[in-house]
């Protein structure tokens, strides 16, 4: 299999009493921009769900964060 | 005949593993042998069972039957989808296991392979014996083995050995004898599949009485030529322990690459992941600089099974685009989602020659250039050294899929 390109990688999130992340990788979290749901591959006993975030951190960088909604733990993305 | 004894002639030693490809499409799921099994037809092939398991064969089933045939014996057959591409790699590795020892070795279907023991006597204590146990340790697994002095007595006899333990060598002379109690049956696949009346003959030689191969032996040549043509003579040499010499395959190596996909594709993503392993098989140093004239396209399928097809080239070549061409229009005849492309050669063309133009234009010189550093850089850093991104499904909403770093195309 060749190299992939954006491929996710794990990251340290704090989630906030609203259930969206108050920091990542102990940068806070200014505002989040956009989330969004990614569910596929629901039909192979393989599902693919992630909760995406688009965050600014405190700063001023934008970062990319997801929820893997099947195993419960966060990745950064670039390219998403 | 005897078992492990010393004979002076037989040297052509059959390897047999009774049901390679069932065993390979079943994995680990051996246990389900003791069922009436059968391999299922292939979706783009003659609706007939592959190999079948011992308690098939009771029902009367055997390879090579109409599926509905062999549903009507046995309502409760069970069909499993046969893996060729599973089937092909393991059998590989037994054939390069006895090339290894040095025999030159003749491939039948996967699970039956001969070579002539009697080169390698020497090598092995100066007795066939010796030679057979080296063949048996290099394979490695339980095998059925026997000798004698054509394929077919070779085949008989292994067929009459058991498993794992000594080899069944029908010694000189003796091959006639050997062969006459044992049914007509045994001539199924062995006769030349070109024609339908090879395939009926053996059913058509017990409706005529003819039941063993001894009575069949005692048969006319003129008698039976005149009812079955060559196949019947054919059969008749067979029967008499006469057989065609053994024809070696070449020494090959084997090169494939393997992609593995992280869901169901189709259209333009499976023609990116095709132009993918083409980049990579290009890039395998074995390669060695040599072109394509055979190439083998295989696929796993998502539910269960797999599919393989070799697509043989008008002209031997190197080209990219070339080899895409070729072997796009190929994808198209899957049947069902797939989960796993391979690309292997299957035979190699001449190398590729460097031409030589009259002109210089511009273009080629830098090219050129370029054609050499890169040469250079994957000549000290690895063939992976120099890469591009290929894009496979720029629109997806998972990011990683978009794209890929594949090795960089030769100029």
């Amino acid at each position: 299999m060749g190299k992939r390109l954006y491929r996710p990688r794990p990251a340290s999130v704090e989630l906030g009493p609203a259930g969206v992340p108050a920091t990542i990788a102990g940068r806070e979290v200014e505002s989040v921009l956009e989330q969004w749901l990614v569910e596929d591959r629901w039909w192979n006993g393989r599902p693919l769900r992630r909760r995406y975030f688009q965050l600014t951190t405190a700063g001023g960088a934008d970062a990319i964060v997801f929820c893997d909604l099947e195993s419960g733990r966060w990745y950064s993305q670039r390219g998403a | 005949m005897s078992s492990e004894t010393a004979p002076a002639a037989p040297s052509v030693t059959c390897i047999l593993i009774p049901r390679f490809e069932l065993l390979a499409a079943l994995g680990e799921r051996h246990e389900l042998l003791m069922e009436p099994l059968a391999l299922a037809p292939q979706p783009d092939r003659e609706q007939v069972v592959g190999e079948v398991s011992g308690s098939a064969e009771a029902y009367g089933i055997h390879p090579g039957m109409r599926l509905g045939e062999a549903l009507s014996r046995c309502p409760g057959l069970r069909l499993i989808a046969a893996d060729p591409d599973r089937a092909a790699t393991a059998w590989e590795s037994v054939l390069s296991a006895l090339e290894q020892i040095g025999a030159g070795v003749e491939p039948g279907r996967p699970g039956e392979a001969y070579f002539e023991a009697g080169s390698l006597r020497r090598l092995y204590g100066g007795r066939l014996e010796g030679v057979i146990a080296r063949a048996r340790r290099a394979i490695g697994t339980t095998t059925r083995i026997g000798a004698g002095r054509s394929r077919f007595c070779s085949f008989a006899a292994a067929g009459r050995a058991r498993p794992g333990r000594g080899a069944q060598i029908v010694p000189a002379g003796a091959a006639r004898a050997f062969l006459a109690p044992l049914p007509v049956g045994l001539l199924r696949a062995r006769l030349p599949a070109a024609s339908t009346r090879s395939a009926d003959l053996p059913t058509a030689l017990e409706r005529l009485g003819v039941r063993t191969l001894g009575a069949l032996a005692a048969l006319g040549a003129p008698e039976l030529a005149d009812r079955f043509g060559r196949p019947g003579l054919y059969a008749r040499e067979l029967a008499h322990g006469l057989d065609t010499p053994l024809r070696p395959r070449p020494l090959r190596e084997s090169l494939v690459e393997r992609l593995d996909l992280p869901e169901a594709v189709s259209g333009f993503q499976l023609d990116q992941m095709l132009t993918l392993l083409i980049d990579r098989l290009l890039a395998r140093p074995e390669r060695d600089g040599r072109s394509f004239r055979k190439l083998r396209l295989g696929a796993r399928f998502v539910e269960q099974g797999a599919w393989r097809h070799e697509v043989t080239l008008r002209q031997a070549s190197a080209d990219r685009d070339r080899l895409r061409l070729s072997l796009s229009p190929k994808l198209a005849e899957l049947p069902a989602p797939i989960e796993q492309l391979s690309l292997g050669i299957a035979a190699f063309g001449p190398p590729v020659a460097d031409q030589i133009g009259f002109e210089s234009h511009d273009g080629s010189e830098r090219r050129r250039k370029l054609t050499e550093a890169l040469r250079q850089v994957r000549a000290t850093a690895g063939s992976e050294s120099v890469l591009r991104v290929l894009e496979l499904d720029p629109g997806s909403r998972v990011p990683e899929r978009r794209a890929l770093l594949t090795p960089f195309p030769e100029l």
